[in-house]
């Protein structure tokens, strides 16, 4: 086959970052193998392959870099022959959302990932002398891996095809093989997807760095803990790995918890948290770098549980890369809502899945001897003792969150043998997992809240015992009288919720106790103390929201008992301007506005007392998000009004039809049964129902579905219509355009009524004669006289040698000059006309001017050059009598309603309170022990 | 070393009263056949496009039904009380959760499969090309 020559193709990108990738996944390897010979050699060798290791990873470094300014670039300047580009970005993406594009992709989020192993490995490269050698070498094994994502390589073995990686920079034409590619101006032709418009907001642009330098960070402590054991050195590497298992539990939660927010704030879920396979998957390896930390605190306390803490933080970062698999194999795409598509790497990722587990394990069992167990017993009045339980009910959770969340993969190991098989799947997921792990969040708080009482190794002295006794009681009793108060607020009739809520409780009173009174605000044990603290305020808050939320929008007030949960009614039709009682709130649906692709509604909410007295209002602002194209609705964003104490969340839970395609109201409107009406400008249409009368024609119309383009030809009518029988009068501004020889009408629409009103095209004829039946007199003047023709007054007022005229356009050669015309009727109203006279390769022309308001047609025909008379044609239609020809509909279905979904979430701020305590606990706790060590 | 014994135990207590008490909460894909009036079950089919699809907020803006063929053939209306899913019409398959009334299927959940929102391998072309 030829070679095509392509225009406009820019190759550099791709050649370059080719290249990079390679260099990128060469380097890594490079260095992975430099350190670990660093790691094993002898002094004198040392510094050798140190500084070897150095150079392949700030090369690998300076390749991930570059691939990720590349991408940018070819993102930023639209390089539609790139398929990520085209997939990603388009002409209308705003600048703000482009590193959203760069990530929206798998290709970019795995650069992400990279991006962070890098900064951070800088970071160990830099700050730790001692540990930098195996650090870096296992982080580079794994940033070989992950880069081996991106690295694109297909060959055939046998039959099969196997490929490794997906490359970011491949050109569309060599993703697929479509005629468009034989064009050889092909890039011109071409046109991004853009950003998904649900993505499209700015928790897309910082949930996933965060989230991903959570992942990132998850493999810092592994790498110390392999280190250490590599080393032979099992007490030394307690510290470092303490510090970056704090960072990570602090930023990976908060990256979770931005998620959870994403999902609260700007998507209809009407939650937080939903259970979902991806959100599972993110929160169990957060649990076992929780679980980590608690056994590396042990290990630094006692010397005990460094075997613990070697398997915590290696299973953390495991299952970061499992869950890596589960979202990305498409594995998951029957049970979750928001796993990545498949791209067909499912045993490339198995392989980076299986490596890192095979490290962990080698060398954990190389070193088995390492630590000698010890004879002596724990203690059941020691801290660690009760730290441990606490850390395996962590495990315990864990395991019972990932076996549940695996049943696909479980479903597909058993299809291999059994092909008949048809699957299992858990019902109904958000009671499955809550039963659970409200039991396990029962343990955590108790055991939290009484280890901070004991001491390590069990130390206890008769005094200590007595202080001990006096401030349970205090906790003790001081609970008892919040769980009851708490309790008359939120009016928890389930047990475990009340078993829960009354421990958490507990959880926070001890808290403060042991802070203010046990402790004496000491700095180095407060992040600990803030850390529970949240813990215990959040699962408040989530019994509060959770178990206490109210649908105001429904039934459920009144009818609680008898209505199951399946009839449980979430929500309400709101017809506009038509203010509806519920719950305490009338709720009005005021306007609704169109904004690019987001149409804003506005539901006003106004809290009454039992006299219909209002005592609050305010403005909620539910959105519908259209896609790129604008052709259908594609999301519906809530709106949520925050008090200190409660939030009142609301989103639009349906639409008519008609409203969530164009495609839907074309066909409605196609089905609908038109009939004509005539009327006129002065005798108004009249029937049993109604008096339609013109107000006014307008011949520079508007109208919320018209988008006007030049050269259209467009009217439109403003109509009263009364109802007789409600004797309401209604306005309405039907609009009919002709482009090219496609008529387009605009409806005028009366939900009251149910009537549609449009103009039909005859109306056209009956405005714009054809210019063979237009019947043109002649009129001979000079420049700046003035005759009388009929009713009007004609005044030549000059000449214009520019002629500005539509159907007019300026040739070279042309000898061009208009008559200035003013056309005075008889009530004084004036119009204004511009015919031309032009001559064109020496034939003599004219160009009319035309005002369809006034019906004037007129044209420059002739200058006689001898005397300078002009000859002046026009014509005058008939504007009195015209006959207006309607089309009206009844029965139309409303098209101004929403079906509204409006819920109140008590004590939701305590979730999130306390949850930010809790991962900030860690972080500042990080920042205690960084300190620690400088002075 | 006994008190990690002990841990074991409690902890493979636990474990089987786990599996004892989410066994319920699992279950195999079933048919119309398979439902009942008093137990859950989660059905997997796909939409009949030919046979009416009912969701309208200006008579009920908490009723949707539509009618779904399962695995073996079967087809039953399905109701939910709530509003339509988005792109419910586009959706490849459906995964209905709930119970039998009468001689309709009563869903609580309803659980879309669509092609891919992601718009994979699609060429666009500018419209003014």
């Amino acid at each position: 086959m030829q070679e095509i020559q392509y225009f406009g193709e820019h190759l550099w990108p791709k050649n370059l970052g080719h290249i990079l990738i390679l260099l990128g996944f060469v380097s890594a390897l490079f260095a992975s193998f430099s350190y670990f010979k660093a790691t094993n050699a002898s002094i004198d060798e040392k510094k050798g392959w140190q500084n070897l290791g150095r150079v392949g990873f700030l090369t690998h470094g300076l390749s991930v870099f570059g691939i990720i300014g590349i991408i940018a670039f070819i993102m930023v300047n639209k390089y539609y022959e790139y398929a990520y580009v085209s997939q990603h970005a388009s002409d209308t993406l705003p600048m703000k959302y482009i590193t959203s594009a760069f990530w929206e992709g798998q290709e970019g989020s795995f650069l992400l990932w990279m991006f962070w192993h890098v900064v951070l490995g800088i970071i160990v490269m830099f700050g730790s002398k001692k540990w930098a050698n195996p650090v870096l070498s296992i982080l580079c094994f794994v940033e070989a891996l992950i880069i081996s994502m991106i690295i694109g390589i297909q060959f055939e073995v046998g039959e099969s095809v196997v490929k490794i990686g997906s490359n970011p920079l491949l050109l569309f034409r060599d993703t697929m093989d479509i005629p468009l590619f034989k064009n050889a101006d092909y890039v011109s032709l071409l046109s991004g997807a853009g950003l998904n418009p649900l993505l499209q907001n700015y928790w897309m642009t910082i949930h996933p760095p965060t989230l991903f330098l959570g992942f990132a960070s998850t493999t810092l402590p592994f790498c110390y803990a392999v280190a250490g054991f590599w080393l032979s050195k099992p007490k030394e590497w307690i510290k470092p790995a303490l510090k970056w298992a704090l960072f990570s539990g602090g930023i990976l939660g908060i990256g979770i918890l931005m998620g959870g927010a994403w999902a609260y704030e700007a998507l209809s879920f009407g939650g937080y948290w939903a259970w979902d396979p991806v959100e599972n998957m993110s929160l169990v390896p957060w649990l076992i770098m929780v679980a980590g930390v608690h056994s590396l605190l042990i290990a630094n306390n006692t010397g005990n549980g460094i075997k613990t803490s070697y398997i915590f933080l290696s299973l953390s970062f495991i299952l970061i890369l499992y869950s890596t698999f589960l979202t990305r194999s498409g594995v998951l795409g029957d049970t979750s809502v928001h796993a990545f598509t498949e791209m067909g790497l499912e045993n490339q990722l198995i392989l980076l899945l299986l490596s890192n587990i095979f490290i962990a394990v080698f060398v954990f069992f190389k070193r088995r001897k390492l630590v000698e167990s010890k004879a002596n017993e724990d203690r059941f009045d020691s801290r660690e003792f009760w730290m441990f339980i606490g850390t395996i009910i962590l495990l315990f959770s864990s395991i019972l969150i990932t076996a549940s969340t695996s049943l696909p993969i479980y479903n597909k190991i058993i299809q291999v043998f059994d092909p008949d098989f048809v699957g299992i799947v858990i019902n109904d997921a958000i009671p499955h997992y809550n039963k659970h792990q409200l039991w396990i969040a029962i343990f955590i708080v108790l055991l939290s809240s009484f280890s901070q009482w004991f001491r390590y190794k069990g130390k206890i002295t008769d005094a200590y015992k007595k202080k001990l006794i006096k401030h349970i009681s205090i906790s003790l009793g001081l609970s008892l009288v919040f769980v009851i108060l708490i309790n008359l607020i939120l009016k928890i009739e389930n047990l475990p919720y009340f078993a829960l809520m009354s421990i958490s409780t507990f959880g926070i009173v001890s808290g403060i106790d042991f802070l203010v009174a046990f402790n004496k605000f000491q700095w180095k044990q407060a992040a600990s103390i803030m850390s529970h603290l949240g813990f215990s305020i959040m699962l408040i808050g989530i019994i509060s929201s959770g178990v206490n939320k109210k649908h105001l929008s429904s039934n459920s007030f009144v009818f609680e008992d008898i209505v199951t949960k399946e009839r449980l009614e979430k929500n309400v039709t709101l017809i506009k301007e038509k203010p509806m009682f519920m719950n305490g709130y009338w709720v009005n649906y005021e306007s609704d506005t169109l904004v690019n692709n987001e149409r804003t509604y506005n539901i006003k909410f106004s809290k009454v007392d039992s006299t219909n007295k209002i005592l609050e209002e305010f403005t909620l602002n539910p959105m519908t998000v259209f896609s790129n194209d604008k052709t259908e609705v594609v999301a519906f964003n809530p709106s949520t009004r925050h008090y200190i104490g409660k939030d009142i969340f609301s989103h639009i839970a349906g639409l008519p039809k008609q409203l969530m395609k164009t495609e839907y109201a074309r066909e409605m409107e196609d089905t609908l049964n038109y009939q004509k009406i005539t009327l006129s400008e002065n005798i108004p249409f009249e029937n049993e129902q109604f008096i339609i009368s013109v107000q006014k024609i307008d011949f520079d119309p508007s109208h919320i579905d018209y988008e006007k383009e030049e050269n259209d030809l467009a009217m439109g009518l403003t109509l009263n219509v009364l109802d007789k029988a409600s004797e309401k009068s209604y306005e309405i501004k039907p609009v009919v355009a002709l482009r090219g020889a496609v008529v387009y009408k605009f409806f005028g629409e009366i939900n009251d009524l149910g009537t549609r009103i449009r103009i039909n095209e005859s109306f056209f004829e009956s405005f714009f004669v054809f210019e063979r039946d237009v019947d043109y007199k002649t009129v001979i003047l000079k420049e700046g006289e003035s005759v009388m023709i009929g009713d009007y007054t004609l005044n030549h007022k000059g000449f214009n040698r520019t002629p500005k005229n539509r159907g007019y356009q300026a040739e070279e050669g042309d000898i061009a000059v208009s008559s200035l015309l003013e056309f005075v009727g008889k009530n004084n109203e004036i119009t204004n006309l511009e015919p031309v006279y032009v001559i064109r390769d020496s034939r003599q022309t004219s160009v009319k001017d035309f005002d369809p308001k006034s019906g004037i047609h007129a044209k420059f025909t002739h200058i006689e050059p001898s005397n300078g008379e002009l000859e002046i044609q026009y014509s005058i239609d008939d504007r009195e009598s015209n006959i207006i020809e309607l089309e009206m509909a009844n029965n139309v279905p409303r098209s101004d309603i929403i079906a509204l979904e409006a819920i109140l979430f008590p004590g939701i701020n305590l979730f999130w309170l306390g949850s930010l305590m809790m991962l900030i606990g860690m972080l500042v706790a990080m920042a205690i022990r960084m300190n620690a060590k400088k002075v | 070393m006994k008190k990690a014994y002990i841990i074991g135990i409690l902890m493979i207590v636990f474990g089987i009263g786990y599996l004892i008490t989410a066994s319920g909460d699992v279950s195999s894909y079933a048919n119309f056949d398979d439902a009942k009036p008093d137990s859950t079950v989660k059905i997997a089919g796909n939409l009949v496009k030919s046979k009416p699809i009912v969701f309208d907020p200006n008579t009920n803006a908490n009723y949707f039904s539509f009618f779904m063929e399962d695995k073996e053939g079967k087809t039953m209306q399905v109701v939910n009380y709530g509003a339509k899913p988005q792109d419910f019409e586009m959706s490849e398959s459906i995964v209905i959760t709930g119970q039998l009334e009468e001689d309709k299927f009563i869903a609580s959940d309803i659980l879309l499969k669509c092609p891919s929102k992601y718009k994979d391998q699609e060429v666009l072309l500018r419209k003014n090309g």
